[in-house]
């Protein structure tokens, strides 16, 4: 019981960064991105090859995978998605829809279909505190989406380009009126959420094999976290995550392991009929 | 009332009749008439997701959820209990109504993002059923229809002729009852809510009612075509028959690159998608594995980025085009030649 | 005109509504007969906006009850109420834009038709309200005073008996000002009730019998419309621009 809340938590923790990136986009370029669970794949996936190819164990490969992913995701932003800001929810859902398959098959061409997993010296250690064992990838991954959740909101609260993107987040119009480059920040803040979201499953490398189709597993569950901690919140993003972490791991002790899912769906439907808004209110 | 037939009407009828023909004129087992086939239920499945994506503009990203319903439903009757799946098909229809009807409680307030979200949860909460409940579903392995030779009464032929015809029956039903809707009283009240909700409902429209009628209907019909689709391919699995981009997104992205909410749009989209992708499937899916379907997703994003109204759009006298026209030049607020005229 | 005698038909008492902590209808009590026309009138953000939502079921109410023709209609949603006759206009005209005009007013006359019946309930509201001209226009075509106009045709295509203006005539001339009070009267003596949000003094002080004043959500007057625009406290509500106006019209 303790140890599933253990589990839970340091998984949900990583799920918290994972989504963050998912609810700042909608948060500041209002669009909800369907195709961003696919940009968790492209982080792990550059993880991956860092590792394979430079040695590089993924909790370090997650900085590679944040640049590089923040790279696509502005010039997606600025080429595809910017392109529909104004539509109708339908034409934002279709587009980022049919980036979602674009995605996922441009990978299954590039990387083929084949499972990839990397080892590191640390994939079966763990630590043993009053009888509860903390299993060391999970921790290191939690840890590295604290130091980067603590880096986020840092970099929002201090820096001038954090400081635009929340103005622009609150009123376009006022922000570009006193100087800000709204077109740019909102590229930089695709950019950024896409970034988190790859940064996240990077450092889950160690215990989750990469595939085309990971981002397919991670879709309703990043959404279920996003609604839980009400859309455009990230602060909310982060408690939803640890929330649903929690609710996977304590439901696995009662429901067999494909029943895990419907729990977080029929939460995430229940979430979105009476709370559209987040359960976490003032976040 | 307006009752003379208009030259797209016309077209349509024309295409129907030209579509019925076919057969007499292509090899009556051979490949071409069963991607046309392919096509059609396609087609009909766009057309049932259009009542209520196109006409009330609820964007659905469930649809995978009711077409199951139907594939299964008739299927298990059928394999357990020898029922016919032409009745297996009502009962699956009724069934995925009923489904309809529980979930319109908790999403009928939510829109746009919201409901296509509370929907694609649905669909992936049969899927994981279908998965799971491996006793009376089978599971992931899937259903097989045994092949019985033609026996009409069991919906079992062997020419692809024949299931040809039935689809293309099935097509003008549910385009007949779209476009019985669209111009019914309930078509009103439906574009009043997709264009303004609050404002519906001060004008009398029970919103929450006219909502549920459509996705009723356009669940039972769409469980109509998860019949035929399992009855024409024999075979199907949770993964494929409660899939995301190839049932739910398809039936939808049909709906919208041929023309949202258009009775000629989802058949204009199926004709143009399904032979494309077909020809995808033989010449890319050799190159390498995932090409066609990209292919697929980058025709989306190009299809809402170029004329997110639809093919439909370059139909100059239909409204769609109208509208396309206004949408090109958007600063407009041209005055009509008359003032109020008092 | 007013049937003085009459039971009221509608009547609001004590009605609440709150947005978090701020109080944009605080207890609001007050009746409205058949054939009246009275004028609700108060600076921006006084909560008229607000009052008329929660009359017509589009915003809950945090307290109080409204009653049309005795009966009790608070909680119901909008349809309802609109199908037991109380409607209104929207402030920001909120047509349906893909619409023609003539579709627009026939959606809310399918109330109580079928659709040929819809159909002609609508061409003779139209015709009423001088709008037969632009019956196949699109809405979004029309100009600022065209809008506010097919807003209230469509309200009036529910046939109902109370009827609440939110700022009809607020980007309208004088002369088309005019023409709108004389539709306005003319259904009054149909029987029709009408509570009326209007800026322009001269067109409240001209239509009105009686007028009810809010400020801050509160109910600060009630009375002969000269008696509430010389009323100290809705003078200082106004401090000065409105409230000269008031006193001169
Ligand atoms: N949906 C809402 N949520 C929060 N506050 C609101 C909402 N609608 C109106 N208000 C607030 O209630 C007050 C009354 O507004 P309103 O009724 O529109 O005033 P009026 O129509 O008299 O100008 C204002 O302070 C306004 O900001
Ligand atoms: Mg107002």
């Amino acid at each position: 019981m303790v140890q599933a809340l253990v589990d839970g938590v340091l998984l949900g923790g990583v799920y918290g960064v994972i989504a963050t990136g998912l609810s700042l986009v909608f948060g500041v370029l209002g669009v909800v991105n369907f195709a961003h669970a696919e940009f968790l794949m492209l982080g792990m996936y550059v993880a991956w090859f860092a590792w394979r190819y430079l040695g590089l164990d993924p909790l370090l490969g997650s900085v590679l995978s944040f640049i590089i992913v923040f790279g696509v995701g502005y010039v997606v932003q600025r080429t595809l998605i910017e392109r529909v800001l104004k539509a109708p929810p339908a034409a934002q859902v279709f587009l980022t829809v049919g980036l979602l398959i674009a995605i996922e098959n441009a990978a299954l061409m590039v990387f083929g279909s084949e499972f990839r997993s990397v080892s590191v010296p640390y994939q079966v250690e763990g630590y043993r505190l009053a009888g509860i064992f903390i299993s060391a990838p999970y921790l290191y991954a939690f840890a590295a989406a604290v130091i980067l959740s603590a880096a986020l909101w840092f970099f929002l609260d201090r820096s001038w380009t954090g400081r635009a993107i929340r103005a622009v987040a609150q009123d376009p119009m006022a922000s570009a009126l006193v100087g800000v480059d709204t077109k740019r920040t909102y590229g930089l803040a695709f950019g950024l959420g896409v970034a988190l979201t790859a940064f996240g499953g990077a450092v889950i490398l160690p215990y989750i094999t990469v595939s085309p189709t990971i981002g397919g597993q991670f879709v309703v569950l990043m959404f279920t976290v996003v609604v839980l901690g009400g859309l455009g919140s990230v602060a909310g993003a982060l408690v939803g995550g640890i929330v649903v972490g929690v609710v996977q791991s304590m439901s696995a002790l009662v429901f067999p392991i494909q029943l895990q899912n419907l729990c977080l769906f029929v939460i995430f439907i229940a979430v979105l009929a009476l709370r559209p808004q987040g359960l976490i209110k003032g976040a | 009332m307006r009752k003379h037939l208009s030259p797209g009407l016309v077209l349509l009828l024309l295409f129907f009749v030209a579509a019925a023909a076919l057969p007499f004129f292509v090899d009556p087992r051979g490949h071409l008439l069963r991607v046309a086939a392919m096509a059609l239920l396609f087609a009909a499945m766009a057309q049932s997701w259009n009542i209520v994506g196109g006409l009330a503009n609820q964007v659905s990203l469930g649809h995978a959820a009711f077409f199951g319903l139907g594939a299964y439903t008739s299927t298990l009757l059928f394999l357990r209990f020898g029922i016919s799946p032409w009745i297996g098909m009502f009962a699956g229809a009724a069934l995925a109504a009923f489904a309809a009807a529980l979930l319109s409680f908790p999403t009928f307030r939510l829109k746009g993002h919201y409901f296509a979200l509370a929907t694609l949860a649905f669909a992936e909460v049969l899927r994981v059923i279908a998965n799971s409940w491996a006793s009376v579903t089978g599971g992931p392995v899937g259903l097989s229809i045994p092949f019985l030779g033609t026996k009409p009464e069991l919906f079992a032929f062997r020419a692809v002729s024949s299931y040809y015809w039935i689809i293309l029956a099935l097509l003008v039903i549910v385009c007949l009852a779209f476009r019985l809707l669209a111009r019914g009283a309930i078509g009103y009240r439906l574009r009043a809510v997709r264009e303004n909700e609050n404002a519906a409902e001060v004008a009398g429209v029970d919103t929450f009612r006219v909502k549920l009628t459509a996705s009723i209907i356009s669940a039972a019909f769409t469980a109509l075509c998860g019949t035929v689709f399992a009855q024409f391919t024999f075979f199907f699995d949770p993964d494929s028959i409660f899939a995301l981009s190839g049932i739910s997104v398809r039936m939808a992205m049909i709906a919208i690159v041929g023309g949202l909410g258009t009775l000629g749009g989802p058949i204009i989209g199926a004709l143009f998608l399904i032979p494309l992708e077909e020809v995808a499937n033989a010449y890319l899916s050799s190159a390498a594995a995932g090409l066609s379907q990209f292919v697929f997703g980058a025709i989306l994003v190009a299809a809402i980025l170029i004329q997110p109204r639809g093919l439909m759009a370059y139909w100059p006298k239909s409204k769609a085009g109208r509208l396309a026209r206004k949408d090109a030049k958007p600063v407009t607020p041209a005055t009509p030649a008359t003032e109020g005229g008092r | 005109m007013a049937t003085h005698g009459a039971a009221p038909i509608l009547e609001a008492s004590g009605v609440a509504v709150t947005f978090g902590g701020l109080k944009a209808v605080d207890k609001v009590s007050f009746t409205l007969r058949p054939g009246e026309i009275v004028g609700l009138i108060g600076p921006n953000g006084a909560g008229k906006t607000t009052l008329f939502n929660s009359l017509v079921g589009l915003q809950r109410l945090t307290a109080g009850e409204v009653r049309l023709n005795g009966e009790k209609v608070s909680g119901l949603k909008p349809h309802r109420i609109a199908r037991k006759g109380m409607t209104k206009t929207f402030q920001n005209a909120a047509l349906f834009p893909d619409m023609s005009v003539t579709e627009n007013v026939m959606t809310a006359a399918l109330l109580r038709h079928d659709l040929a019946g819809a159909r002609a309930k609508a061409e003779q509201v139209l015709e009423r309200l001088g709008l037969t001209a632009i019956g196949d226009a699109d809405v979004s075509d029309l100009t600022f005073p065209q809008k506010a106009l097919v807003e209230m045709a469509r309200a009036l295509a529910t046939e109902p008996k109370v009827l609440l203006l939110d700022e009809v005539m607020a980007a309208l001339t004088p002369t088309e000002m005019d023409d709108v009070m004389a539709v306005i009267r003319s259904l009054r003596d149909e029987g029709l009730a009408f509570l009326v949000v209007e800026h322009h003094m001269r067109a409240i002080m001209a239509l009105c019998e009686r007028l009810i004043a809010l400020n801050f959500g509160q109910l600060i007057a009630e009375g002969s419309p000269t008696d509430v625009a010389n009323h100290p406290t809705v003078i200082e509500a106004y401090l000065g621009a409105g409230a000269a106006e008031a006193a001169h019209a």
